[in-house]
């Protein structure tokens, strides 16, 4: 038996301009150009969906419907960036990631519960780290198939999780339209009206003889899914190219130990990701954005492939020191392992990196139990600094607490 | 000093001493070179204080007397000189050395032979002697091993154990080994082990002379530092201190699958597949039989997910059973360019073993190379 995730960011692109704007929290903001011209609502906050306003509605419709709502043109590079990172917590759960668009994908969890635990709970785990790294909300959909978890992830938004248990799946799926199923467009609903069929679960108990008569071999795989079977694979796409971490000050800082130790920390999670995915870096790249916001990024070339924190700190300090402007506040610093790959040369002797890799490897294994703060360098103790991620302001509460 | 050398030899013993010279010294005297009259004859020296090496240039010594020069501007300038006698005579009161040849005179500002660090001419008697040519082989199948980074300082030396009548050479990186053993012309009195930096015995390879010729070997007793000496020719080396690993364990004692393969196609096959593994962390794979046309063979393929592949196969002689292997292409590389024998055998104990590389017909030599884990 399979567990399949499907994941959906609620209302993404409006999320990510609240998150960045707080003072748009509560307001109904709408995605999607300059509404004076021609074009589409490309998201609409759950505000905004109150008024009527939904995706792909065009514009000039949403401001009739919400003529004080928040327009905005959109920022395709920061909802990319949020969303990259964002993948980049599902593949810590498992290496089987799809993603379908930049804020839904599905996870096959399967072979990831001996070290998260059931669906259900690395749901929970998926839906805290995306609240607590990336400021946003998502609602996940649990069940055995791909087809129940994207209806499950659906049903409740937004930030819902809704679990279907193994077993429950056609009864899940009975008493919901059929527009929620995968291939009953408007065209099949309306044919399905003929048979007085207007839920999932009509839809089963239709004969598979009368199905066939009227929808061909469509009809018979339509039926299959309507009772809750759905064999399709989670593909996961290409590993990932880069594995990498960011850190913004609240003040920006001249001081460099405080920019080593936070690239200490910074180093210490990319290699534990790189570890998880059972990924090397040859390469680190350094990216520093100094107070104005003008950025620079430079890379390294490793000796070896590694996937310790050692090598990934060291280079990024020599980069570091290279190529910081000395006196100027910095304030945002990054480490990324680039030039990954998944082979491992293996060693002849019991070195002090070989040491180290066991080290690291004990450290991964109590934070997976006990959690990332459960154990840490002691160079990072006391003026550690606090995590948080490249996103601006937070908000104090989630952008989407209110039904929608 | 006033002393004349012909200009073919002093040339000679100019790139011999060359580059010991310090390329980024500290000490402005360590770019220079020494030059000194002894034994009717002009004794050239350089050092970077890792090694120094002393060359001997046959000539006639009219005066008695040492000072120091630029290497570099001597050495070019006696590079564009013609092959005639060359005159060389120092000025004491303002330090500068006249060059004279043919017609061409130069005058070079030097530094006085006192400030150049003393190379240690080790006065003990010789720990033991080898041959020049044997030595240099030898050298040749090891030092390739090496570590070049300094994250472990005792990996970037050769092991070298003289006990009895037997020289054991082993280089090591952590990813490859590389042991050798060769005869002593004379047995050592006491067994004696000693890491001498590659780089040590990468200019030893360069300075020996080509033919059969003694080479001594004396150990300081403090062992802090290594002689060897040619004819006309000394080279000093530190040694590294700590203990080399213990690299016996680690050399298979066994194996399951054993191909053996032209060495000079199988070099090419890893050169070929080398090319196409530059964008994928330089990993080669390798096919004992199994997969080939009439499951006998050895195949090399490289994969370049953005790029393409690459397939050699390989005539081989094969045993046991079929298996493959991944490795670093540049590590087969090194070793099958530098194995001095016409076929190899490649000794296998499946894909996470370490892989063996030996010589046919040559028990003298093994090579270990660990393998690459790779995901598929």
């Amino acid at each position: 038996m399979r567990t399949i995730l499907h994941a959906d960011l609620d209302a993404f692109y409006a999320s990510v301009e609240v998150l960045d704007d707080p003072r748009l929290t509560g307001l109904p903001v709408i995605v999607g150009g300059d509404p004076g011209a021609r074009g589409v609502v490309s998201a609409a906050s759950y505000e905004a969906r109150r008024f009527g306003v939904h995706s792909a509605m065009p514009l000039q419709t949403a401001r009739r419907l919400c003529p004080d709502g928040v327009f905005l043109p959109g920022r395709p590079e920061r909802y990319r960036e949020l969303s990259d990172q964002v993948m980049r917590i599902f593949a810590s759960f498992t290496p089987q990631v799809e993603p379908i668009s930049l804020d839904e994908a599905f996870l096959d969890v399967t072979a990831s519960a001996a070290a998260f635990g059931d669906g259900e709970a690395i749901a929970r785990r998926i839906k805290e780290r995306v609240r607590d790294e990336a400021g946003l909300a998502v609602s996940v959909g649990v069940a055995s198939n791909k087809l129940c978890a994207k209806v499950a992830s659906d049903l409740r938004k937004p930030d819902a999780l809704v679990v279907v248990p193994v077993g429950g799946e056609a009864a899940f799926l009975a008493p919901l339209p059929i527009r929620r199923l995968w291939g009953v467009g408007p065209a099949a609903a309306e044919a399905l009206r003929d048979f007085r069929v207007s839920t999932i679960g009509q839809l089963a108990a239709l004969p598979d003889a009368t199905l066939r008569r009227r929808f061909g071999k469509h009809g018979i795989a339509l039926a299959e899914r309507a009772r809750g079977v759905d064999p399709s694979a989670v593909v996961s796409g290409s590993a990932p190219k880069s594995v990498g971490h960011e850190h913004t000050f609240e003040h920006d800082v001249i001081a460099d130990a405080t920019l080593e130790t936070t690239l200490l920390d910074l180093a210490d999670s990319v290699a534990g990701r790189l570890r998880h995915n059972h990924l090397a870096a040859r390469g680190v790249q350094l990216k520093l954005r100094y107070e104005g916001f003008d950025t620079l990024t430079r890379q390294q070339l490793l000796p070896r492939p590694t996937r310790e924190m050692r090598p990934i700190y060291e280079a990024a300090v020599g980069l570091l020191r290279r190529v910081r402007t000395a006196g100027r506040g910095v304030r945002l610093i990054g480490v990324t392992a680039i030039h990954l790959t998944d082979a491992e040369q293996l060693t002849l002797f019991d070195t002090g990196a070989d040491r180290e890799a066991r080290l690291e490897a004990t450290v991964d294994v109590v934070r997976e139990r006990f959690g990332h703060d459960a154990i840490t360098r002691a160079r990072l103790l006391g003026d550690r600094p606090r995590r948080r991620f490249d996103f601006g302001e937070r908000p104090a509460a989630p952008p989407d607490d209110e039904g929608g | 000093m006033n002393v004349s050398v012909m200009q073919e030899n002093l040339a000679r013993g100019l790139s011999v001493v060359s580059r010991a010279v310090s390329s980024r010294a500290t000490l402005p005297v360590l770019a220079n070179v020494l030059l000194r009259t002894q034994d009717a004859g002009l004794k050239l020296t350089a050092t970077n204080l890792e090694i120094g090496i002393n060359c001997w240039v046959p000539g006639k010594v009219a005066e008695e007397g040492e000072i120091t020069v630029p290497a570099k501007l001597l050495t070019d300038l006696v590079a564009s000189l013609p092959n005639q006698r060359v005159d060389l005579v120092l000025s004491p009161k303002d330090r500068t050395l006249k060059v004279t040849c043919a017609g061409s005179k130069s005058s070079i500002k030097g530094i006085e032979a006192d400030e150049f660090p003393v190379v240690a001419a080790i006065g003990d008697a010789p720990a033991t002697t080898v041959d020049a040519r044997a030595l240099r082989e030898a050298l040749g199948e090891v030092v390739f091993a090496a570590a070049s980074d300094e994250s472990r300082p005792i990996l970037t030396g050769v092991l070298t154990r003289l006990a009895g009548n037997r020289m054991t050479l082993a280089a090591a990186d952590n990813y490859r080994i590389a042991v050798r053993h060769l005869d002593l012309a004379s047995p050592v009195s006491a067994e004696m082990t000693i890491v001498v930096p590659g780089r040590s015995y990468g200019e030893l390879m360069r300075i020996l002379p080509d033919g059969e010729a003694p080479v001594e070997i004396t150990v300081t007793p403090n062992k802090s530092q290594v002689l060897f000496h040619a004819e006309g020719i000394d080279l000093v080396s530190r040694l590294i201190e700590g203990q080399f690993p213990n690299y016996e364990p680690v050399i298979p004692s066994s194996h399951t699958s054993r191909a053996i393969v032209d060495r000079e196609a199988f070099l090419a096959g890893a050169r070929r597949a080398s090319i196409f593994a530059r964008d994928s962390a330089n990993i080669v794979k390798i096919a004992l039989g199994g997969d080939g046309e009439d499951g006998q063979g050895v195949s090399i393929t490289a994969h370049a997910a953005d790029i393409g592949d690459n397939a050699d196969a390989l005539e081989a002689a094969l045993e046991g059973s079929p298996t493959t292997i991944a490795f670093n292409a540049r590590y087969l590389i090194d070793v099958l360019s530098n194995l001095g024998a016409e076929e190899a055998a490649l000794e296998l104990s499946g894909p996470l073993a370490p892989g063996v590389i030996r010589g046919v017909g040559k028990d003298d030599y093994v090579h270990v190379i660990m393998p690459v884990r790779t995901a598929s």
